[in-house]
């Protein structure tokens, strides 16, 4: 009898909590609803004012939904680590270089820790770690030890960037979170302008401030830059196409004109103006990126220099070109000074620019360097590419310094974020990329009720033919799973997505597989003739053993799956979990409880189980 | 209602059939694997994925020229959704990039018909192998686990021939997935991370339907001759065939609510499971439960079974 009282205390309890858990959902469902209802803005905006409260702890509180049914962005970035240890090395030789390049190939081939593949080339080559990394006297596992640190500073510092780059952007609750040694998993829910979030994620907005070199170094490093390329050009033929790696661009570019490689020379891809001034246009941008990424070519450029492109581009006579840079490679200072950012318009009011503060230590070193530089460039770089390089007209005492020479004023939006979250430690890359949009959500949330939907009736209705009355047991059990399963998501914060309304309509299917067992037990009791009571009694007891069996197995696997799983499917895992789980106790505490109440008013017969 | 009420197949005596039936579709499967092999998903292979919906009804080929005629390389296929297509490509870091020229190419060529890219995939290739590698550790993680509990439960003998049906069910399905791989538009049957869900659902409940054919088995055969081991099987695969028959049967009406209604992203998975609980119900009859009976018949020495109170 206790224990009976036990029982029902606890159905009793379990209701309640799911009821709790689920109420918020609810609540948030019904304030939209009559938010919705209310035809003119102002009505509506009062109508959020005076329920603000309510609103907002509802909405907190409720059921998520996954990014695939609200819409969103799924990103896996990774932060290069190879960059990372290039970083930290120092006196680099052709050697060192060689080796990193083989790293870096192998890297992007297999998942193996990029510290295991370094290592392992090193000692390949029969080299110490010491020789470039750290203090000479260090062994190799210190080193190691010491790169493994600081991959994984790395690792966090990008997120906690990556994280103040999402909020300054402002998406409502962003998750990020770090796997591994290298990834971090963004899940960005209701992003409209997929685009711009890509850009913002992506850079590594270091900045830099390098000084210019005169025009005619300029001019004379791309005559001998031509002369190299006109004699090797003779020969092998490959160097004309553009060597870029299978990017979608240059697939979809325009047929490369044909070119007779006899005649091709670095003036074709690259004009110089009278003003000493030289450009690229669009059209060989890629093919001169490619250029000035080979070693052989930077080989030929004047000590501690290096030739960038220009990040906008100015049009002439109809074509877009990009300006040439040739700067200094040690820049004179770099964004780590740069304390605040702000996008405004510029003087004219028209072109949008950044204007940024710098600390006290900048702000010194700034002085000195635009006092010992009055009538020379100097070009701001951002990731490489050249924003503005304008002529310093006098010393700048106040640390301030501009950024023009951006398109829109989005831009300079963003760039502001960037500056302010600071500069990421090394790159990062988007490794992989699910996003959805909101029609198509919308779409996947009706096709998920309807499954539900369906799958409850035909569930149901069946079991109320095959058991009668028994039937009406295993429904209202099946009915409190389902519930157990949202309330579980929602009190524990989980969200709802496609794959995980699969499994709670799988999770239908397989809850009421208990009460088969149990009732067939039941008609088999019955059958040999015993009595109701006894017949319920020995059906559940007897039931018991291969329902727990069929429950571990489907747990352990739907574990397995969660543990193993990435990204969708572990909400498929989840529901099947917490759906398995919960119908232990439906499918037998809370039916076993239903008959003993119904045998006690005498309302159940021989023929109760069809 | 009842339905297979007291009957008395006599399954053991068919088994050599089944056993035959087992191995043809497992062949066959096999074979396909070897010669057409699967078609593997973005999440296994790579590479980016752009759904694309048009306002109005179009043709795949008028949407796959105007996407060569721009220039853009990849393959266009429908998808299971109306006025949707799916374009597939290689992966590269610059979705943006992709995005635009897709969309550049279809709003100049395409006046008049709106269209909207609705999803879009982008698996690079290091994320590709990963992905491959859970799903491995996973599926054999699981297989371990079910082999150790059953054995526990039973014995060593039931487990393995349980495992065994999991295997035949799980490689029938995927041999079924080659073979039908890419032949129906609404459903291309790729190989996919909600694939390896499906089959660890499958093997989690195959061996369901297989412990209650093991459970009955055991209660009744403590004490029983060997001789009259064939008696008992049959009798307890007759006695439990409803309860496995209605159990797969409420499972297999909910998944195929969900190969009807889910839509396209679900469809795969709903087939693969669909098919699998199908075959994982023959095989505990058909497979699982007859091992175990030629083995003991085989090794001659009588059971001894673990969990011997069936309270």
């Amino acid at each position: 009898m206790k224990n009976k009282r036990f029982n029902l205390l606890l159905i009793a309890a379990v209701t309640l909590v799911a009821a709790w858990s689920l109420w918020p959902t609810w609540r948030d469902y019904s304030l939209s609803q009559q938010l919705n209802s209310i035809k003119s803005a102002p009505d509506s905006l009062k109508y959020v004012l005076s329920n603000r409260d309510e609103i907002e702890n509802a909405r907190k509180k409720s059921l998520k939904l996954g990014l695939d049914l609200k819409g969103g962005m799924h990103l896996v970035m990774e932060v290069d680590q190879v960059d990372l240890f290039e970083q930290k090395a120092w006196n680099k030789d052709s050697k060192f270089t060689a080796i990193m390049k083989s790293v870096r190939t192998k890297a992007s081939q297999s998942d193996a820790r990029v510290l295991d593949i370094l290592s392992g080339e090193f000692k390949n080559e029969n080299m110490r770690l010491s020789r470039y990394f750290y203090d000479i006297r260090n062994s190799d596992q210190e080193i190691v030890k010491k790169l493994e640190k600081e991959s994984e500073d790395a690792l966090n510092r990008a997120k906690e960037i990556i994280r103040n780059r999402i909020d300054q952007y402002g998406v409502a609750e962003p998750v990020i979170t770090t796997q591994g040694s290298r990834k971090l998993i963004i899940e960005l829910p209701g992003v409209s302008d997929e685009n711009r979030v890509r850009n913002l994620l992506k850079g590594t907005a270091k900045l830099e401030f390098r000084l210019l070199r005169d025009p005619e170094i300029l001019l004379r490093t791309l005559d001998r830059l031509n002369t190299y390329v006109v004699q090797n050009n003779a020969a092998p033929q490959s160097i004309a196409v553009p060597t870029v790696s299978p990017s979608v661009s240059s697939q979809l570019k325009a047929p490369v004109p044909a070119k007779p490689a006899t005649a091709r020379t670095l003036y074709d891809d690259i004009r110089v103006y009278q003003n000493g001034t030289a450009y690229t246009t669009e059209h060989s941008k890629d093919y001169v990126v490619s250029l000035l990424r080979r070693s052989d070519i930077q080989a030929l450029l004047p000590q501690d220099t290096e030739l960038l492109l220009s990040a906008k581009s100015d049009v002439i006579n109809g074509e877009k070109h990009f300006a040439l840079y040739l700067v200094k490679k040690t820049p004179e200072l770099t964004g780590g000074v740069i304390t605040e950012a702000k996008a405004t318009f510029g003087s004219q009011g028209v072109q949008p620019e950044v204007l940024m503060a710098m600390n006290s230590e900048g702000t010194s070193k700034w002085a000195r360097i635009t006092g010992a530089n009055i009538g020379k460039r100097i070009a701001i770089v951002l990731d490489g590419a050249v924003y503005s390089a304008p002529v310093v007209q006098s010393k700048i005492p106040s640390g301030n310094s501009v950024i023009n020479g951006i398109e829109s004023l989005e831009e300079a939006k963003d760039l502001e974020i960037v500056l302010k979250a600071g500069a990421l430690p090394a790159p990062v890359r988007i490794i992989e990329e699910r996003s959805v949009g909101p029609s198509l959500g919308a779409d996947y949330i009706r096709a998920g009720v309807l499954s539900l939907g369906w799958a409850f009736c035909a569930v149901s209705v069946f079991m109320l033919a095959y058991y009668k009355k028994a039937g009406i047991a295993a429904d209202i059990a099946l009915v409190l799973n389902i519930v157990i399963v949202l309330s579980v998501l929602a009190g524990f914060n989980a969200s709802l997505s496609l794959p995980g309304i699969a499994g709670i309509v799988l999770t239908i299917g397989m809850a009421v597989d208990a009460n088969v067992l149990i009732y067939e037990r039941i008609r088999e009791e019955l059958d040999g003739g015993k009595a109701l009571k006894s017949a319920i009694e020995m059906g559940y007891d007897r039931a018991f053993s291969s329902i727990l069996d069929s429950h571990v197995t489907t747990l352990s696997a739907a574990f397995l799956l969660y543990t193993y799983g990435i990204g969708p499917i572990q909400g498929f895992a989840l529901t099947l979990m917490i759906g398995t789980a919960a119908s232990l106790f439906t499918s037998i505490v809370v039916t076993k409880e239903i008959f003993s109440f119904l045998l006690g008013r005498n309302l159940m017969t021989q023929k109760s189980f069809g | 209602m009842r339905i297979f009420h007291k009957t008395s197949f006599d399954f053991i005596r068919f088994r050599k059939i089944a056993y035959g039936f087992s191995l043809v579709l497992l062949a066959s499967g096999l074979l396909s694997l070897a010669v057409k092999g699967l078609n593997y998903g973005i999440d296994f292979r790579g590479g980016s994925e752009v759904l694309i919906r048009f306002e109005k009804n179009i043709d795949v080929s008028t949407v796959r020229s105007v996407l060569d005629a721009a220039g853009v390389s990849g393959s266009l296929k429908q998808y299971g959704l109306d006025r949707s297509f799916l374009f597939s490509t290689v992966f590269n870091g610059e979705t943006n990039d992709l995005k635009s020229l897709v969309s550049h190419a279809l709003n100049d060529r395409l006046k008049g018909n709106h269209h909207e890219i609705v999803r879009i995939d982008a698996v690079g290739p290091s994320i590709a192998s990963d992905l491959k590698w859970s799903a491995v550790k996973a599926l054999l993680a699981s297989l371990l686990a079910i082999l150790l509990y059953v054995g526990f439960r039973f014995e060593l003998k039931f487990a393995t021939a349980g495992v065994v049906a999991i295997f035949h069910d799980i490689l029938t399905v995927l041999g079924l997935f080659s073979i039908l791989g890419g032949l129906f538009d609404f459903m291309p049957l790729e190989m996919d991370q909600s694939i390896i869900a499906a089959f660890l659902t499958i093997a989690g409940y195959s061996i369901t339907d297989t412990v209650v054919v093991y459970d009955r088995i055991r209660e009744r055969i403590r004490g029983q001759k060997p001789s009259d081991y064939e008696r008992i099987f049959n009798e307890s695969m007759n006695q439990t065939l409803s309860r496995t028959i209605i159990t797969s049967g409420t499972v297999l009406l909910s998944v195929l609510v969900l190969f009807i209604f889910a839509g396209p992203a679900i469809r795969g998975f709903a087939f693969a499971v669909f098919i699998g609980i199908l075959i994982g119900t023959y095989s505990s009859i058909f497979v699982a439960a007859p091992l175990v009976f030629d083995w003991l018949r085989l090794s001659k020495s009588p059971v001894h079974l673990r969990g011997s109170k069936v309270s």
